[in-house]
């Protein structure tokens, strides 16, 4: 049974940072090598949006956890040591001294960041870290941070369990490279370095719930690739080619229906992804059988790195916008095709979104939010099972389910500024947008122009999933926004900031 | 579809009891109101109720091929004619054998169902002469409502006791039948002592009023059948060939919004009218009716906006109780605003077969249908099905099933009647590398588009000169491929292996 995995990242120990100073003494020693002039604890204040009303934000909160400083006088951590970060510091352990820090890249696919400190006197006596390979399993790897349980840097030692393709609980989405320890990992470990041989193999980040000793860390694979991602300035991420596939070719008969030849492995492609560049090239049924160097054979698993892993490997390796060589089987023909890897996204975003302010529109008291797994998380714990059917809907079948090609997202009515002018409108909350005036809704930035319209001086707004529509009075609903606005204290009147 | 599809029924005696041969109890009447209060007719009733032991199939959704597992239901029941016993179609659905104990009698009565309603939730079983021994005492159900008025509640205890309860007559309100998706008439009870369901009777006074059909023990309350259904059950029962209840074919809205009036071209004046948002493929008005349209009456009866209408007895309920009303096949009238104007619209009351649904609501007494080939676990979505996904199976489901159920099971069409899915795979040889596979919507099987279970059997003898079997699925999922030359043996090791005793039972 599969366990769920939590972020080793805790938000609540402030009470930590009064107390810590340089004791003297012994520090974490990597050999001849002490470890105080290369790790650091990153503290941070975070806050929230509200993704129902998402002009407000949620209570303010603070966590603590690690990083290491890496060439060209930056620091690494997880993303989510400074994720919604409002305030962000550094503290080396021997100083008293606080270093206001910014983060300058943030990967929340990959969860990692790099911070940068303003006073660059900070970096004179540190002592940059350098990356390694891929650990080997069951060889002995350092974990160095500030977990929770005393004030100085915790060194713990254990061996390599496996390395596998995992999710990374961050983004509560992504896949990607794991290199899973037994060496313990606790709240306040994230960001910090894990060691081999002096260098760097990993960055530890999440742990197991109700499991013992079982902690995973970001390998240098995916480091090499977020730090590769940036050079040119800006973070783009981990991309896909875009198509969804079925490992599972194992029937003979199914190989021979596909007309692929005896003996050849493969994966069966079950669709493929609107907008991507394989959406008119590959089809469903086409079996592919290689991607770039690799093999892959019927469970859709390919030899890298002397590891068999998932042969979304092979494609992760490539920044976005480069190119990998797909070779596919249809109609007994083996065909070769050059897909560009790109971000893919799906219409509705199954992973968790941070640092970017939800975007909204209002008209007469009805907010509208985009559907995100943010918004779909505000149905608490539980809220796989209690959100409204149609958004569970979507959020499980948005890629069959859509047919439009200009759908960028879609839309809900998200909470309902109560006033006279929708007093009958409760009944929709928590609905997604089909059309308003008769034009079709694809995305947020579509509902100003159609508010604007009217049908025989109403205002018809018709849902998914429901039959009747909502019905405003076009001019009273336009003479009341203003007031609504004011008396709801809404700051702005719209965010359409177009989607990144 | 047949207007005049009868509901569930089962006539196990070819001669009907007449009424005129009904030694009927008639309880004393016109007593004065303060001695009605305090009444306790347990002596009289000693030989009007009975304790009913059901032994129940439990049928198994996810092995359909398994014979079903026996349970024990108990319950109540009360002698509308000699050996006519009323109780509710929820005690005696699934039964395998039924058995009553009459009160100063050790031995069982074996029962029989005569007629089942799950609409209404009632039904009428027959005991057995010879081991009844003398008649029982039949009641007349009195239509009498007092809300407010003081009630008392008899059954049969599983000892042979008759237990006695208080409460008071709360309201009277249309409820979703605890059997069915159709809503009835029922009594509220309130402060009931003995809250209890499984059909116990209520007499208001002298006389009885009902049979209780839910309980919420820790309310305290209960709901009654009232009379009045119970009554033109009977009487529909009697007539050799039951019909049932009317149902609606539609869904409502309330219509209080002056926005939504003002859209729909109504008049300010106007306040009356309740808002059909969606309509079904079957049952009342089906027909007729479209969505958009508020209907203002029915059978000349005004409805308010929340679709409820003045009863001379019972006060604001809902419309449902009109079309409840009616038999199978009588006029209905329906007064509607449409298109910015007043029609009125005629058409028959109707009701319908649960599997007549495109996802049927339920399938009582009955084994559920599959097909079992090269291991592939075809079956019908039923909501009974889908409630193996347990207390929280709405939120549990896969969407795109739940979809099927919750924005189509009324709307069936002669290209869409069932829907069939996969509902998981058998482990073997012949199906390797599909073993995870399940709970998927088939689309086509050998190419032909699968509108019903029965299809796959006509499919399966498509393409002879094929070497596969082809089954294709909605949405993204791979094609499954059969080898027909290894499917004889292939059946015949998984059904060994599987201990299924029959491959296929699909009703024709």
């Amino acid at each position: 049974m599969r366990l769920p995995k939590i972020i080793v990242v805790v938000t609540a120990a402030a009470v930590l940072l009064c107390g810590l100073g340089r004791a003297g003494g012994a520090v974490a020693r990597l050999g001849e090598r002490s470890l105080d002039k290369s790790v650091v604890m990153i503290r941070s204040v975070q806050q929230e949006f509200d993704y129902i009303t998402p002009w407000k934000q949620t209570e303010v909160a603070q966590g603590i956890g690690s990083g290491f400083v890496i060439s060209g006088r930056r620091i690494l951590t997880n993303a989510h040591n400074a994720s919604n970060y409002k305030y962000v510091e550094v503290r080396k352990e021997y100083e008293a001294k606080r270093y206001p820090a910014r983060v300058a890249f943030i990967g929340h696919d990959c969860d990692l960041a790099v911070l940068t400190v303003d006073d660059d006197s900070f970096f004179n006596d540190m002592v940059p870290l350098e990356l390694g390979p891929l650990p080997k399993v069951n060889s002995t790897v350092q974990t160095y941070g500030f977990p929770v349980g005393g004030r100085r840097i915790s060194v713990t030692e254990g061996v390599v369990s496996r390395i596998q393709m995992d999710v990374y609980s961050h983004s509560r989405a992504d896949s990607h490279l794991v290199v899973q320890t037994d060496a313990a990992i606790n709240p306040g470990n994230s960001g910090g370095p894990v060691l081999q041989n002096g260098k760097v193999v990993g960055v530890a980040f999440q742990g197991l719930r109700e499991a013992e000793n079982i902690g995973y860390l970001i390998p240098t694979t995916v480091i090499e690739h977020f730090l590769a991602d940036i050079e040119d300035g800006k973070y783009d991420g981990f991309g896909s080619v875009g198509f969804a596939f079925y490992p599972g070719l194992h029937s003979r008969s199914y190989a021979d229906y596909l007309k692929v030849p005896p003996g050849q492995q493969g994966i069966v492609i079950l669709s493929t992804l609107m907008h991507s560049s394989v959406e008119n090239v590959l089809q469903a049924g086409d079996v592919i059988t290689r991607v770039d160097d690799f093999n892959i054979d019927n469970d859709g698993m390919i030899e890298i790195y002397g590891l068999r892993l998932h042969m979304a490997e092979a494609i992760e390796r490539r920044q976005i916008g480069e190119n990998v060589e797909i070779s596919f089987y249809r109609n007994g023909e083996l065909n070769k095709i050059a897909a560009v890897v790109a971000l893919n996204k799906p219409i509705l975003p199954y992973w968790r979104q941070y640092d970017a302010e939800p975007r909204y529109e209002v008209f007469a008291g009805l907010t509208f939010v985009p559907v995100s797994r943010n918004f779909l998380e505000t149905w608490g714990r539980n809220w796989i099972t209690d959100m409204p059917f149609y958004l569970r809907y979507l959020f499980n079948n948005s890629e069959q389910l859509n047919t439009s090609r200009q759908r960028k997202e879609y839309v809900v009515l998200s909470e309902i500024l109560p006033d006279e002018v929708n007093s009958y409108s409760s009944g929709f909350r928590s609905k997604v947008v089909g059309s308003v005036n008769g034009i079709d809704i694809h995305s947020l930035s579509d509902l100003r122009d159609a508010f604007a319209q009217s049908r025989d001086g109403f205002c018809i707004i018709k849902f998914m999933g429901t039959a009747a529509p909502l019905i405003l009075d076009s001019e009273k609903a336009k003479q009341r926004h203003p007031d609504i606005m004011e008396k709801y204290q809404v700051p702005v009147e719209t965010d359409l900031e177009e989607i990144s | 579809m047949s207007a005049k599809s009868p509901l569930y029924y089962v006539v196990l005696l070819g001669v009907i009891t007449s009424l005129s041969f009904c030694h009927r109890q008639h309880l004393p009447a016109g007593a004065a109101e303060v001695n009605e209060i305090n009444t306790d007719l347990s002596e009289q009733l000693k030989q009007s109720l009975v304790y009913l032991n059901v032994s129940a199939y439990v049928y198994n959704q996810m092995q359909p091929w398994k014979s079903a597992e026996i349970v024990q239901k108990a319950g109540f029941g009360c002698a509308v004619g000699p050996y006519e016993v009323l109780t509710t179609a929820r005690n005696a659905s699934d039964a395998a054998f039924i058995k009553a104990r009459r009160h100063g009698q050790n031995e069982f009565i074996p029962a029989e169902v005569k007629v089942i309603d799950y609409e209404s939730n009632l039904c009428l079983l027959e005991l057995d002469k010879d081991a009844a021994g003398d008649p029982l005492e039949p009641l007349d159900f009195a239509e009498d409502y007092d809300k407010g008025a003081r009630v008392r509640s008899y059954r049969l205890s599983a000892t042979g006791n008759l237990t006695t309860g208080r409460g008071y007559l709360d309201k009277a309100k249309v409820y979703k039948s605890t059997t069915s998706y159709a809503s009835f008439l029922n009594f509220t009870v309130a402060n009931a002592s003995d809250a209890s369901a499984g059909a116990q009777l209520y007499c208001m006074g002298q006389k009885p009023i009902g049979i209780t059909c839910w309980a919420d023990t820790d309310a305290q309350e209960v709901g009654l059948i009232p009379a009045i259904t119970i009554n033109r059950f009977l009487a529909d029962a009697r007539r050799g060939q039951y019909d049932g209840f009317g149902t609606a074919g539609f869904v409502t809205r309330t219509l209080l919004d002056p926005t939504r009036r003002a859209w729909l071209k109504m008049p300010e004046d106007m306040k009356e009218g309740v808002y059909v948002a969606k309509v079904y493929n079957l049952g009342t008005g089906s027909d007729i009716l479209n969505e958009n349209d508020v209907i203002l009456a029915i059978d000349g009866r005004s409805l308010n906006a929340y679709g409820r209408f003045e009863h001379e007895q019972f006060g604001r309920i809902s419309y449902h109780h009109l079309i409840t009303g009616h038999s199978i096949g009588e006029d209905v009238t329906f007064d509607i605003w449409r298109d910015g104007k007043k029609q009125q619209l005629k058409t028959k009351a109707r009701n319908f077969e649960a599997s007549k649904m495109l996802v049927p609501y339920y399938e009582y007494g009955k084994q559920p249908e599959y097909v079992v080939t090269a291991g592939l676990v075809f079956q019908r979505l039923t909501r009974d099905y889908l409630q193996v996904w347990g207390d929280d199976w709405r939120g549990k489901v896969p969407p795109h099933l739940y979809h099927y159920y919750r924005d189509l099971a009324f709307a069936p069409t002669d290209q869409r009647r069932d829907i069939v899915i996969l509902s998981y795979i058998l482990p073997a040889n012949i199906n390797l590398g599909y073993h995870g596979l399940g709970r998927m919507v088939v689309s086509k099987f050998n190419g032909k588009e699968i509108s019903r279970l029965a299809d796959i059997l006509d499919a399966q003898k498509l393409n002879p000169e094929s070497k596969y079997d082809i089954v294709e699925f909605e949405h993204d999922y791979p094609t499954v491929v059969i080898p027909r030359t290894e499917l004889q043996f292939a059946d015949i090791a998984i059904a060994r292996n599987y201990g299924i005793t029959k491959l296929v039972n699909v009703e024709p």
